[in-house]
């Protein structure tokens, strides 16, 4: 599922760097944002097929984010996989029924925040397909 | 005098837990950066390792996992299970998701 265009939306500006160079590494081109308000943007501008999302974030958070992707019909669909140092008691059933995809405590492990990525993405594509399809 | 010297360590060992479970973002945070940037070095992101610098980032790792397993503990007593995140030490760690 390489080729994907990942944002990854993170205020921490080493793990966004690290997280950069490992999407890379597995053939994923990456945008980033620090914000809830840049995240917003870089969504609706670059179109991204996938985001990986921080909760605490400056200006909003990342269910403030979550909140006005399912209100966007064109975007409710983009899968989003929650990454955060917060507490998973309460944050990850919000976080799923705001839409998440998935939902990773730091620190994470890289093999199956990878392994989701790559699932999330052949779930989305197959939907979009099932949809188009269904148009005809 | 003793039971109450028993009381007062307990007591202050469950506010040094009490005050890391709520600095516990801030930790992982940082330990994911650790994680992360000590994985990309092993996996040669950035250039081949000699042995012996392969060794010290494994120490490294392998230290950053035990702070991980003492937060997922502080978690554990003060808000219910632990997440399932876990490290390359750890490869029969459940998948989150």
């Amino acid at each position: 599922m390489s080729n994907a265009r990942l944002l990854v939306v993170e205020d921490n500006a080493a793990l966004r760097k690290g997280l950069s160079i490992r999407l890379r590494a597995n053939g994923y081109e990456v945008l980033v944002a620090a914000d809830a308000i840049s995240a917003t943007a870089a969504i609706t501008l670059e179109m991204p097929d996938l985001v990986i999302l921080d909760l605490g974030l400056p200006s909003g958070n990342g269910f403030d984010v979550m909140a006005r992707l399912q209100r966007s019909d064109p975007l409710a669909n983009l899968p989003v996989i929650v990454l955060t140092g917060r507490d998973p008691a309460g944050n990850r059933s919000r976080a799923l029924c705001a839409g998440a995809a998935a939902f990773f405590q730091k620190p994470m492990d890289d093999g199956a925040l990878l392994a989701t990525i790559h699932l999330a993405l052949k779930v989305s594509r197959r939907k979009s397909h099932l949809e188009d399809s269904s148009l005809c | 005098v003793k039971e109450q010297s028993l009381q007062a360590a307990q007591g202050d060992q469950e506010q040094f837990s009490g005050n890391l479970a709520n600095s516990s973002h801030e930790l992982r945070n940082a330990l994911a950066c650790i994680f992360q940037f000590g994985n990309i070095l092993v996996d040669g992101l950035a250039g081949e390792l000699a042995p012996q610098q392969r060794e010290y980032v494994a120490i490294i790792l392998e230290n950053a996992g035990i702070i991980r397993r003492v937060l997922d503990g502080v978690h554990d007593k003060h808000s219910g299970p632990p997440a399932k995140s876990s490290d390359r030490l750890d490869p029969n760690a459940a998948v989150e998701g």
